[in-house]
C-alpha cells in the first residue's frame, strides 16, 4: 500500500473516524515495523511530543482483549484498552497494563542461543539462519510422528500454522496447554455443556443481564476465561440497570477475590460444590412445582449439608432467592470441576440454568459466537491428554519437541513427569521471550518477539456477544535480536521443500496472516468491509482485529439435563493428612506475570501479600496448630513438599488451607527466579471423568518448622513509619 | 506590591465551592483487581520498591486498595476501597510544607507537588489523614531497559522526594491543550486518568465537578456519596459510592 | 575542641590543600558554568540567518510549534526537499548529501531545553501570538542557535503575569507547568 497511496488518502479511504487512534503501519515487507527513534524520514504523524497509538491485542492471557499502545519516537509508553474490542471495550486487567515490563523486561533472551548441556545455563549465540537450519533438520531427519509442538492456551495465528504444517505432513496435531486452562477444567466444562445442552462449547453466561447469579467456585473477575469481560458483565449487573441491583452468591471452600466482591460468600467443603447445586436444584425445582421431580430424586438434603458444611437453612434461603427472581443464573467454575466428581458437579450446576428457564434469555446462557476463520480452535488439551504426550516423549516416540507460549517445567505438575520425559527427546527447541523453566531444560532457545512487538490474530473464544478475531501488529520495532517463530518455521518450511513447502508457500508471517484473512474480507456482518485484501489488512490493523457488528450468540433451546437423575458422586481425595489442599491462580501474577517487577510489587487483592508466596490458613485452626502468621509450615503430600509462611486468612475454611500458584520459579529472570513456592508441585495425578485433573482434591500434611519468614504486605504497615515495628 | 510576593499557596476552599475536577469511586462495583494500581504505576513512571522495602511499608503506590474484614468466620464479608491523593480543598498537607512544594493549584483546584521544590522534610506526609503521600526513600533501580517505558510527560522522581497522586495532571493538560486549540471546553470523559481508564468495573468515574451535567456530577449528586474522613473538614475532591453493605435477600 | 581545630587549620600544609581544594571547586564550577552557556557543537553549521533571510519561515522546519509539545528538529529529508534542487555546493551541504546518502538522521543538538519536571508546549505560545523570537532570540541574528540566557521561572512568569493579566489565576498557576 505504501507505494501507491499516500497514507492520508488511505486513512479517508479506509474510513478514518471509526478507529482514530489507531494508526496504520504500512504494509510492505520493509515497512512493517514501526521505527524506533531516530526517524531518518519522520513520518508525518510522528512530531516529536505526539504520540502514535496502536491497535493490537493484549497476550497476558488468552482472553484476546484489545490494546491500544501508546508509543512516543518508536518506545512504547502505556497500554490502554482498545474501546473498539468487543471483549473489553476500552478496559484492561493489572496484567494488561504491566505488559511493558514485558517487553521492555532486563532478563529477555536478546538472540537465538544454544545449550550444549541442557540446564547448564551455559549458552553460546548462533545466528538466525543456523536456527532456521536447526527447525529445517529436525523435520528433514524425523519422521511427522515424531515431531510435537507444544503450544500456548490462545488459538492464534501460530496455533493455525502448525496445526496446517502437521497437517501438510500428516504429522502430530499441536498440543494446546495452559495452567489456566487447567485451573478452569475447560474440558469438563466443555463436555458438561454438551451433556446438558448438546453443544461443546465453554457457553456465554450473561452476567449484564442476570438478578441473582449463583458461582460456584468460579473466579471469572480474577482469571476465568475472559476476566475484563466478566468483570464489565458483573458492574452492569451491579448497578447498571435502573431500579434493581444484582445479587451474587459465590460457593467456594475460600474466599476468592470474586467472593470478596459479592454479596454472600458461603464457604462450601472442596468436592462438595456440585451436591450444594443438586440441593439447591431440588429445592427450587420443588419450589415451582410443588414435588421434587424425578431427576432429584436421590438428593439428601440433610447428607449434603452435613458433607458440605452448609447448613440446610441457608440452602433453602438460597434456593428461595434463586426460584423467586425472573433472572438466574449459575455459573460452574474451575475448582468444583477440579474434582474427581467435576463432571457430574458441572452438570448439577448447569441444570440451574435449565431450572432458572434462562437458556436464551437476558441473564442467562448463551452458545458463543461462532470462531471467526473456522472452528479450528478446540480447547486447550486436558491432563490426561497432555499425560499422553508425556507418556510418548518418555517412550522416545517423541524426537523433536517445539515449545512456545507456554511454560510446562512450572505449568504441569512435577508428578507427571514431564521433566523426566524430556530427557528422552532428543532435540527441544524452546520459543520463550524469557528464560524461563523449560527453556533452561532445552537444546536450543529460539526467541519469539514479545506481543507487543509481534504480527497476529487471535480468536475469542468467550466473552463477547459477536464473533471476534482480535489482531496483533507491532507496536515498536523489535527490541533485540529475536524472531517471529512463524517466521522461523516458514523459512524451515522453505529449506526442507516438498509436499511441505508446497501446502505453507508463504514468504513470511505477514504473507501467511494475510492468507488467512481472506476468509473474512467477504464476510457479512463485520463492523467493516472492504473489497479486497490490501484494503481489509490495512483496517484489520486499524481497528486491532475484526468482529461482527450484530449480537450473534446461539440460543440453546433444549435441554438433556432431566432424561436421566441427577447425581453427584463423593469426591475422592488423594494424600493423607487434615487438610484439604485449595491452589488457586494469583489474581495478579497468574502463570506468567512473575517476571514483571510491578506486578510483583502489586499487593495480591485480599491478604495484600507482595513479592511472595504465602498459605492461607483459617485463625482457628492457626491457633490449634501453634501457628500464627509468618510462621514457615511445611506442607506434604506423596508427591512432593513445599514450605511457605502462613498468612492467617479469617475467610477460609477451617479443614482448608490454600497456596496461590504464580510463584515458585527456578529460572524466569531476576524478579521471579527463587521466590515462594509453586503449589502445583503438590499436586497428584488423578482425573476426573472429562480427564482434567483433580487439583482441588488433594489433602496434605501441614507442619510447623519452627522457621519465620515476614511477608510483606500492604495491610497494617501504610504510611512511610508503619504501624508494627519492623 | 513587591516583585517576590509569595502566592498564597493554602487552599482556601468554602464548602459551599464545588472544585473543578472530581472523581467518583463506586464502593458497589469495585472488585479489588488491582487494575487501577497497575494502570497508574505505569502511567506516572512509579518506582518498584522490591520486598523488602515495600515490607517496610515504603511502597510507591500512588493509588491503594483497602481491603476491610468485616465479622468473623463463616459470616465474613470483605470491601474494597481504593485510595488515592483526595485533592483536598483544604488540605492539611499544603500548610505545613517549609518550601511551598506542597501546594494547590489555584486554576485547576488540585494539590500540587512541585518536585524540584521539595527538601524531604515529609511533614505533608505526616499531616496527611489518608496516608496518601509516598516517599522515594532511596534511587530506586529501573535496570535497562526498564526505562524505555518511561512516561517523558511525568518526571522521574529521585530520592528524598514526596510524590502523590496528581490526578494524572499530565492527561488533564493534554486534554487542555487539544480543547484550547479547536475552540472548545474539555469533553467529558477526555481527560481521564490511567486508573479510571482502565477500571474494567468502571468503578473510577473523573470530570468536572463545575459541570453539572458531567458523569461524576451526577454520581456525586445520587445520594449515596461520602467523603473519607468528612469529619476533619478537608473537603474531599473524591466521592466514594457506598451501596450493597446491609443489603440482604432472604429470599 | 575548638582551638585544635583552629590550631590544625594553621600548619600550612592543611592550609595549601585547603587553598588548592578551593581553587579546585571555584574552577570545576566555573567550568561547568562555562560548559553550559558555551555554543554546542552542531554536526552542521547550519546558517539560521541565511535561512530566515531567503524568506523561510521558523514553522516550516519546525512544524510541531503549532502543533504541541516540542517544535522539532528538521530531518534531513525536509533539508534535502530544497537542497537537491540547489546547485550550490558548501562543505556543510557536502556533510547533509552524506547524511542523506547514508540513509541516517542528522544529530542535532538541542539548545533550547526545559528540565523535566517542566510541562512546556510550544502550541498555546503560539497560539496567544507570541513570537518565536521572543524566547529564541532574533535567529536573523545568528548562524547556529544560540542558547538565550536567563530562561527561568522568574522569566516565565513576568511575561505570563503581563501579557494577559485577565488570565492570570491560570497563567501563574504550579499546575500550569510543573508536572
Amino acid at each position: 500500500m505504501s507505494k501507491k497511496i499516500s497514507r492520508r488518502d488511505f486513512l479517508k479511504l479506509a474510513g478514518a473516524g471509526a478507529a482514530a487512534t489507531a494508526v496504520l503501519t504500512g504494509c510492505g515487507p520493509a515497512s512493517r515495523y514501526v521505527n524506533r527513534e531516530p526517524y531518518t524520514k519522520m513520518p508525518e504523524y510522528t512530531y516529536n511530543g505526539k504520540s502514535t497509538y496502536y491497535a493490537t491485542t493484549c497476550r497476558e492471557c488468552a482472553a484476546g482483549c484489545g490494546l491500544v499502545v501508546r508509543t512516543m519516537q518508536g518506545r512504547a509508553i502505556k497500554v490502554e484498552g482498545n474501546k473498539l474490542n468487543p471483549v473489553n471495550l476500552g478496559k484492561t486487567c493489572a496484567r494488561g497494563q504491566a505488559a511493558l515490563q514485558g517487553l521492555y523486561n532486563p532478563d529477555r533472551v536478546q538472540g537465538p542461543l544454544k545449550q550444549p548441556g541442557r540446564g547448564s545455563r551455559d549458552f553460546t549465540e548462533m545466528d538466525w539462519d543456523a536456527a532456521v537450519g536447526v527447525v529445517a533438520g529436525a523435520f528433514k531427519s524425523y519422521q511427522p510422528d515424531e515431531i510435537a509442538f507444544l503450544v500456548g492456551m490462545a488459538p492464534d495465528h501460530l496455533f493455525d500454522l502448525v496445526s496446517d504444517m502437521a497437517k501438510a505432513i500428516s504429522g502430530l496435531a499441536p498440543v494446546r496447554y495452559g495452567a489456566l486452562g487447567m485451573f478452569e477444567a475447560r474440558a469438563t466444562l466443555m463436555q458438561a455443556a454438551e451433556a446438558v445442552f448438546g453443544r461443546r462449547d465453554l457457553l456465554h453466561f450473561d452476567l449484564a443481564g442476570a438478578e441473582v447469579t449463583f458461582s460456584f467456585g468460579a473466579n471469572f473477575m480474577e482469571t476465568w476465561l475472559s476476566p475484563v469481560a466478566n468483570t464489565r458483565g458483573f458492574a452492569k449487573m451491579r448497578q447498571g440497570m435502573a431500579g434493581r441491583r444484582g445479587y451474587l452468591v459465590q460457593f467456594e471452600p475460600r474466599m476468592s477475590q470474586t467472593a470478596a466482591t459479592a454479596d454472600e460468600w458461603i464457604p462450601v467443603a472442596p468436592g462438595t460444590e456440585g451436591l450444594v447445586a443438586l440441593a439447591i436444584g431440588s429445592l427450587v425445582s420443588e419450589a415451582a412445582e410443588g414435588t421434587v421431580p424425578p431427576a432429584y430424586a436421590d438428593v439428601d438434603l440433610a447428607a449434603i449439608a452435613e458433607k458440605s458444611g452448609v447448613p440446610e437453612e441457608t440452602m433453602r434461603r438460597l434456593a428461595r432467592i434463586f426460584a423467586n427472581t425472573s433472572h438466574a443464573l449459575a455459573i460452574p467454575g474451575g475448582s468444583p470441576l477440579g474434582q474427581t466428581n467435576g463432571l457430574d458437579a458441572a452438570r448439577a450446576i448447569l441444570a440451574l440454568n435449565v431450572l432458572a428457564d434462562n437458556l436464551g434469555q437476558p441473564g442467562g446462557v448463551f452458545i458463543n459466537p461462532p470462531t471467526p476463520l473456522g472452528s479450528n480452535a478446540q480447547r486447550p488439551v486436558s491432563m490426561r491428554e497432555m499425560s499422553t504426550l508425556v507418556q510418548k516423549m518418555k517412550n522416545g516416540k517423541i524426537k523433536a519437541l517445539f515449545v512456545h507460549g507456554v511454560n510446562p517445567l512450572f505449568e504441569l505438575p512435577k508428578a507427571l513427569g514431564f521433566e523426566a520425559a524430556l530427557v528422552n527427546v532428543p532435540l527441544v527447541v524452546s520459543f520463550a521471550s524469557f528464560p524461563d523453566e523449560t527453556a533452561m531444560q532445552a537444546d536450543f532457545i529460539f526467541p519469539d518477539h514479545t506481543g507487543l512487538e509481534s504480527w497476529g490474530y487471535q480468536r475469542v473464544l468467550t466473552g463477547a456477544d459477536v464473533a471476534v478475531l482480535s489482531g496483533a501488529q507491532p507496536t515498536v520495532a523489535p527490541f533485540y535480536n529475536t524472531r517471529a517463530t512463524a517466521d522461523v518455521l516458514l523459512a524451515a518450511v522453505r529449506s526442507v521443500g516438498g509436499k511441505l513447502a508446497a501446502a505453507l508457500p508463504f514468504e513470511d508471517e505477514v504473507a501467511y496472516l494475510r492468507h488467512k484473512l481472506l476468509d473474512l474480507v467477504k464476510a457479512d456482518g463485520g463492523v467493516y468491509s472492504a473489497p479486497e485484501i490490501n484494503t481489509f489488512s490495512a483496517q484489520f490493523q486499524q481497528y486491532g482485529g475484526w468482529w461482527q457488528k450484530e449480537n450473534s450468540l446461539g440460543t440453546i433451546d433444549s435441554s438433556r439435563v432431566f432424561a436421566r437423575s441427577l447425581s453427584v458422586a463423593e469426591p475422592e481425595y488423594s494424600g493423607e493428612g487434615e487438610l484439604h489442599l485449595f491452589p488457586f491462580v494469583s489474581p495478579i501474577l497468574a502463570e506468567s506475570g512473575a517476571n514483571k517487577p510491578w506486578l510483583q510489587e502489586i499487593p495480591d487483592p485480599t491478604t495484600t501479600v507482595m513479592w511472595n508466596t504465602w498459605v492461607e490458613m483459617n485463625p482457628r485452626t492457626a491457633e490449634e496448630l501453634g501457628i500464627t502468621d509468618d510462621d514457615v509450615v511445611r506442607i506434604t503430600t506423596p508427591v512432593g513438599v513445599v514450605e511457605a509462611p502462613v498468612y492467617r486468612y479469617p475467610a477460609i475454611r477451617p479443614d482448608t488451607i490454600a497456596i496461590p500458584f504464580g510463584q515458585g520459579h527456578t529460572a524466569y529472570g531476576r524478579y521471579a527466579q527463587g521466590r515462594g513456592v509453586n503449589p502445583i508441585d503438590l499436586l497428584s495425578i488423578m482425573f476426573n471423568e472429562a480427564g482434567d485433573l483433580a487439583f482441588a482434591g488433594m489433602i496434605v500434611k501441614v507442619e510447623k518448622t519452627g522457621k519465620r519468614r515476614e511477608l510483606s504486605r500492604m495491610e497494617g504497615r501504610l504510611g512511610v513509619y508503619g504501624l508494627e515495628e519492623h | 506590591m513587591t516583585e517576590h510576593q509569595i502566592p498564597e499557596v493554602k487552599a482556601d476552599f468554602s464548602p459551599e465551592e464545588v472544585g473543578k475536577w472530581g472523581m467518583v469511586i463506586d464502593q458497589d462495583l469495585c472488585t479489588g483487581c488491582q487494575a487501577c494500581v497497575a494502570a497508574c504505576a505505569m502511567e506516572n513512571n512509579v518506582s518498584f520498591v522490591g520486598e523488602e522495602d515495600a515490607g517496610y511499608g515504603r511502597g510507591m503506590h500512588w493509588v491503594r486498595i483497602e481491603r476491610f474484614w468485616e465479622g468473623e468466620y463463616p459470616k465474613i464479608s470483605t470491601s474494597f476501597q481504593p485510595v488515592m491523593c483526595q485533592q483536598c480543598g483544604h488540605a492539611p498537607c499544603e500548610p505545613v510544607c517549609p518550601v511551598f512544594a506542597t501546594m494547590h493549584s489555584e486554576a485547576e483546584h488540585l494539590n500540587m507537588q512541585v518536585y524540584n521544590r521539595c527538601i524531604g522534610t515529609r511533614y505533608c506526609a505526616n499531616n496527611c489523614p489518608y496516608q496518601a503521600r509516598t516517599f522515594n526513600w532511596y534511587d530506586y533501580e529501573r535496570p535497562d531497559p526498564l526505562n524505555n517505558q518511561l512516561n517523558p510527560e511525568v518526571t522521574v522522581r529521585r530520592r528524598g522526594i514526596m510524590e502523590k497522586c496528581t490526578f494524572c495532571i499530565q492527561r488533564i493538560r493534554r486534554a487542555e491543550d487539544a480543547a484550547a486549540a479547536e475552540g472548545r471546553e474539555v469533553m467529558d470523559g477526555e481527560a481521564d486518568p490511567a486508573c479510571a481508564q482502565a477500571c474494567p468495573a468502571d468503578a473510577i468515574i473523573f470530570g468536572r465537578l463545575d459541570d453539572p451535567e458531567s458523569r461524576v456530577s451526577k454520581q456525586v449528586r445520587s445520594g449515596r456519596g461520602v467523603k473519607l474522613l468528612e469529619e476533619l473538614g478537608t473537603l474531599p475532591q473524591v466521592t466514594y459510592l457506598k451501596g450493597g453493605a446491609g443489603y440482604d435477600r432472604n429470599g | 575542641m575548638g582551638a585544635k581545630i583552629v590550631n590544625f587549620l594553621k600548619q600550612p600544609m592543611v592550609r595549601a590543600v585547603l587553598a588548592i581544594a578551593v581553587l579546585a571547586l571555584v574552577g570545576g564550577a566555573a567550568w561547568g558554568a562555562y560548559q553550559t552557556q558555551r555554543l554546542p557543537q552542531q554536526p552542521i553549521e547550519f546558517r539560521h540567518n541565511l535561512h530566515i533571510g531567503l524568506g523561510v519561515q521558523c514553522l516550516y522546519c519546525h512544524p510541531g510549534a503549532w502543533q504541541g509539545q516540542s517544535a522539532g528538529l528538521p530531518t534531513q529529508s525536509k533539508c534535502w526537499g530544497c537542497h537537491q534542487q540547489i546547485d550550490r555546493q558548501t562543505p556543510e551541504l557536502d556533510k547533509l548529501a552524506q547524511y542523506v546518502e547514508d540513509g541516517v538522521s542528522i544529530p542535532w543538538v538541542p539548545v533550547a531545553l526545559m528540565p523535566d519536571f517542566v510541562y512546556f508546549s510550544h502550541r498555546p505560545h503560539i497560539a496567544a501570538g507570541v513570537n518565536c523570537e521572543t524566547c529564541h532570540g532574533d535567529l536573523s541574528k545568528m548562524t547556529v542557535a544560540e542558547p538565550q540566557k536567563g530562561m527561568d521561572m522568574g522569566w516565565c512568569l513576568k511575561c505570563h503575569k503581563e501579557l494577559a493579566p485577565e488570565k492570570e489565576t491560570k497563567l501563574i498557576d504550579c499546575a500550569t507547568c510543573h508536572q
